[in-house]
């Protein structure tokens, strides 16, 4: 594990209730894995479901921890990563509270700060969410 | 240049170009002219322009960079870079 859910915050800006990632399972500059239990009481939920716009920001979080995170390797301070855009969204399935979900993000193309990320979201092997994002990281 | 195993000419190359690009930003594709501005035109903000390279790789196969740009101006300045990175 690569961060975990202590010390996540130390990677995003984000601050309770609004962080949608628990641990940094894995983080290379190809591919970053993250997962997240879905509580009872966590602001995106609704009708006992994690909502779609709950998915959608624990990917971009996923990003975000993940930029953050080899920031910090490369310069020693963690660069902050921001949603410029989202498409491609597919959502095909919301998990329950009290499901952990596995996120996977791929960047597929980067020009100067801005990335283009594959992000999808599975329970149990299960495609949850699937979207491209651009996201704007800090210099 | 290839497309669909058939090789292509610079001007196929050209023609093809300008129907992505007026496909993917919806623009009138007689305004693709050399002269014109590339970032006028296609209405370019920072984030089009990552679609612009996704787009060339997948049209084109050849990558663009952020360097790249710093070069392009009008469609002329953009045809040249992709003919040079095409080597034709």
């Amino acid at each position: 594990m690569k961060v975990s859910k202590d010390a996540i915050s130390q990677y995003i800006p984000h601050r309770e209730p609004f962080i949608m990632i628990d641990n940094l399972v894995s983080v290379t500059n190809d591919r970053f894995e993250s997962d997240f239990y879905i509580e009872e009481d966590n602001v995106l939920v609704e009708d006992g479901h994690f909502q779609e716009s709950g998915l959608l920001e624990n990917i971009a979080q996923t990003c975000a921890a993940s930029f953050g995170f080899l920031g910090r390797e490369e310069a020693g301070e963690p660069k902050i990563g921001f949603i410029g855009a989202i498409t491609k969204v597919e959502v095909h399935q919301l998990p329950a509270v009290h499901a952990t979900i596995r996120t996977i993000v791929e960047p597929l193309h980067q020009l100067g700060n801005i990335y283009l990320v594959k992000g999808e979201s599975f329970l149990e092997g299960r495609i949850l969410l699937g979207c491209e994002m651009k996201i704007v990281v800090t210099q | 240049m290839y497309a669909n195993d058939v090789k292509m000419s610079w001007e196929e190359v050209i023609e093809e170009t300008r129907d992505f690009l007026s496909e993917e930003f919806e623009v009138d594709r007689n305004l693709i002219l050399p002269e014109n501005s590339l970032k006028d035109t296609l209405d370019l903000d920072s984030l089009d322009y990552v679609d612009l390279v996704v787009l060339i790789e997948e049209n084109l196969n050849i990558k663009i960079t952020g360097e790249d740009f710093k070069e392009i101006v009008t469609f002329g300045d953009f045809y040249r870079l992709v003919r040079k990175k095409l080597d034709l």
